[in-house]
């Protein structure tokens, strides 16, 4: 295993190749869950859980049914049903042990099935041909990266509710605007690694 | 044949662990959770305000 390998997968997974600002994919939660840190931070753990839970999921799978039996070309629909089936049993394995961490993430788990960084995830942990630790560093370096941009934009939209805005900018524009001044500014992070 | 299979194990899979997510009582407090979302375009979303009415 080879640390510095990690490492530049964490990194890159993180900051040059975010999942919102450089790949645009979840931003369904990025502009809807995004009014309030407290929200953001919520759907962040909740992504964070179910990324990874179906990324070990979908790789155990793949390698230990799909490429023995020789229907690699079933992967989409393979992972999109576990992804589905696993928002499912996390949602009811929630609401029967733990009722405040039902009450913090319940609600954001049904979105999750539709956000597709989590099916990105999966397809990339095989494309890219990563072993487990691989695997699991980049699963959880692409959640964080996410949660890190939902944070930082939600803190920003707290404070231009409070901030003089022209009435042809407020709401989604200027949230737009925000959003593409942060993806250049996340762009200055390439050739760090 | 495999394929096959699979896609109805998966399937079936997903019908039941629905159908028995849809039967587990939500503990208290929790009846009327909403997420704090202004709404995209995705209207088959159950969060979404379209479906406040």
């Amino acid at each position: 295993m080879d640390i510095g390998n990690l490492f530049t997968i964490f990194v890159t997974a993180v900051l040059i190749n975010n999942v919102i600002l450089n790949q645009f994919l979840g931003m369904c939660p990025f502009m809807g869950v995004s009014k309030k840190s407290s929200s953001a931070i919520g759907m962040g753990g909740a992504v964070t859980f179910v990324i990874v839970a179906a990324a070990i999921v979908t790789y155990g799978l793949y390698h230990g049914v799909l490429a023995p039996l020789h229907i690699e070309y079933m992967d989409l629909i393979t992972f999109i049903l576990v992804i589905a089936s696993l928002v499912q049993l996390t949602e009811m394995i929630i609401k029967k042990t733990s009722p405040s961490l039902y009450k913090a993430l319940g609600v954001y788990l049904p979105l999750i099935t539709t956000n597709c960084a989590v099916l990105m995830v999966a397809l990339e942990n095989i494309k890219q041909g990563y072993d487990f630790a691989e695997m699991l560093t980049y699963s959880f370096a692409i959640p964080i990266g996410f949660t890190l941009v939902l944070y930082i934009f939600s803190t920003i939209r707290e404070r231009l509710d409070a901030a003089k805005t022209p009435a042809a900018f407020r709401g989604n524009p200027i949230a737009l605007i925000v959003a593409a001044m942060m993806a250049l500014a996340f762009s200055g992070l390439m050739g760090l690694v | 044949m495999y394929a096959v299979l699979l896609f109805a194990v998966l399937g079936g899979l997903y019908a039941l662990l629905y159908y028995c997510n849809h039967k587990t009582p939500l503990p208290e407090g929790c009846e009327n959770l909403k997420a704090e979302c202004s709404g995209c375009k995705d209207i088959g979303c159950a969060n979404h305000p379209a479906h406040d009415a």
